[in-house]
């Protein structure tokens, strides 16, 4: 470096000079223009970057980085010292993307953007899947392609946007910020296709990373393939390796809740099956034992009242019996008016209706839903523990109906009790608790 | 839609503990049976939310417009240049 500068400055060939050494003393003005020192072991020189070529730069000159640096030399003229305007600069050892990668990411990770605390989880059914991608590009179709086929009646909603070249990274995060307040919108998928560092490059700038960490709805990023990791991979919620596993993953969160649901739908009807068993193997018991049948032949000869209270309890019983049928119908149609089978109906009938096509695509995911809201619905008619009561039992409660009476002496002459019949419930008072 | 259940996780959620009430057992029968109607509430909910949602592709705009895709962007035929 001495050496260059043992020669008289005016020399032609100074206009285009490149130096290699060590920044130091780097400050940006407030111009905007850059200062700094080059040094290697036995010289320095000043530089200046003037703002022009600085905003060209990707990434940030620090001091302490060994960087080569092209530019003209010319003569700082208050002090008189050989200066160099530098035109261009790269760090030494590896590229300047990866440099600026490096800093970019120090940098938010310092912030605390890839926090895992800072990951949402994603929705288990989305209402709307957010999109931002290129139009033109294969990660739009691979994620529709794969939607299609494992969640056919998913809902897109999708914001175009340049993914690579001039103003991508601005337009980028323009679409994620207009996709974020889309009404219903509960998830984004942002991204690309594969391509060179280059073009996956808005990717690693700093407006795409802030604006996914501002989305309102969680996001997954999906850049490229498996083996690309941009900035954007670590401030989104989640990473995806490609824009197809992206739509697998959204699929997977529905299909995973789909399945807890089956799950806990089996167990309700397994717990009230058993239950209910219990319940009606109690009533039997008791309808057999002695004290029971022998009650009624009791109040039989216990004179006119007791023959009257009798009389009543057969007539309702008859009663009973002969709306048994009636009760029956009309549970029956209780329970059909939520039976689910018959909205699946309609809803396939208007969905055929509409469309022919889409039917066939969605065919598939109908067919599974509607042979489990079958079963399911099968279940739940045989599990309301109002049939049993259509049946023709009744649950005798305390007064206030707070408890269920299975023992004659849990009450005493004179105290009131209500029946819950199938129908309607009475409200009794006991004459005698068959002691 | 019920106003009760504030979504599909939620529902999900909100079964799961009536399924353990009900497992643990020993309530009363009244409470029981209105455990049970929750529950057939909310896995009506979650599977009506399973089927409501209509396959749908739409392009948000620069002005802030839903417009419908244009069809060919859903077609596994078209191949990408």
């Amino acid at each position: 470096m001495t050496s260059l500068f043992d020669l008289p400055f005016e020399e032609p060939g100074f206009t285009d000079v490149w130096v290699e050494g060590e920044l130091s003393n780097s400050r940006v003005w407030n111009t905007g223009h850059l200062y700094f020192t080059l040094k290697d072991a036995g010289a320095q020189i000043r530089g200046v970057m003037f703002r022009s070529a600085l905003r060209a730069l990707r990434f940030t000159p620090q001091d302490g980085l060994r960087v080569v640096a092209r530019g003209r030399v010319s003569v700082y003229d208050p002090k008189g010292e050989y200066q160099i305007v530098c035109e261009q600069m790269e760090p030494e050892g590896l590229g300047a993307l990866q440099l600026a990668f490096d800093q970019l990411k120090r940098r938010l990770a310092a912030e605390g953007l890839f926090d895992e605390r800072r990951k949402r989880p994603l929705p288990a059914l989305p209402r709307k899947i957010g999109i931002v991608t290129s139009l033109d590009g294969a990660a739009v179709r691979d994620i529709i392609k794969v939607l299609r086929r494992r969640y056919p009646n998913a809902h897109l909603v999708i914001r175009p946007a340049r993914v690579q070249g001039d103003g991508a990274a601005l337009d980028i995060a323009r679409a994620l910020g207009a996709i974020g307040k889309v009404p219903g919108v509960d998830v984004v998928i942002v991204g690309r296709g594969g391509g060179s560092i280059e073009d996956l490059w808005a990717f690693n700038e700093e407006v795409v990373a802030r604006a996914i960490a501002g989305c309102p709805v969680p996001t997954i990023a999906a850049v490229g393939h498996e083996t690309d990791v941009t900035i954007a991979d670590f401030v989104a919620d989640v990473r995806a390796p490609t824009p197809s596993a992206a739509a697998e993953i959204v699929v997977s969160r529905k299909d995973d809740f789909c399945a807890r649901l089956d799950r806990l739908a089996h167990r309700v009807s397994a717990t009230m099956q058993a239950r209910l068993h219990r319940l009606d193997s109690r009533l039997r018991t008791l309808e057999a034992r002695p004290g029971l049948a022998g009650m009624r032949a009791r109040l039989a000869m216990r004179g006119r009242h007791a023959a009257e209270l009798t009389h009543a309890l057969h007539r309702g019983i008859r009663a009973g019996v002969a709306g048994r049928e009636r009760v029956f119908r009309g549970l029956r149609l209780a329970l059909e008016t939520f039976d689910l089978r018959r909205r699946l109906g309609r809803v396939r009938a208007r969905l055929l209706a509409a469309d022919g096509r889409l039917a066939g695509a969605s065919a598939r995911l109908r067919h599974r839903a509607d042979g489990r809201l079958r079963s399911a619905a099968a279940r739940l008619e045989a599990l309301s523990p109002l049939a049993v009561l259509g049946r023709g039992y009744a649950v005798c409660w305390n007064r206030d109906r707070t408890a269920v009476i299975r023992d004659a002496a849990a009450v005493a002459r004179g105290d009131r009790v209500r029946v819950t019949l199938a129908r309607g419930e009475l409200e009794c008072e006991v004459k005698n608790s068959g002691q | 839609m019920d106003a009760t259940i504030k979504d599909f996780e939620a529902a999900i959620a909100e079964l799961e503990s009536i399924v353990k009430k009900l497992e643990e057992g020993d309530l009363p029968l009244e409470t029981s049976l209105q455990l049970y109607e929750r529950g057939v509430q909310l896995s009506r909910f979650c599977h009506s939310r399973l089927e409501e949602a209509e396959r749908r592709i739409e392009i948000l705009n620069e002005r802030g417009e839903l417009k419908p895709a244009p069809a060919a962007l859903g077609e596994d035929d078209k191949q990408v240049p």
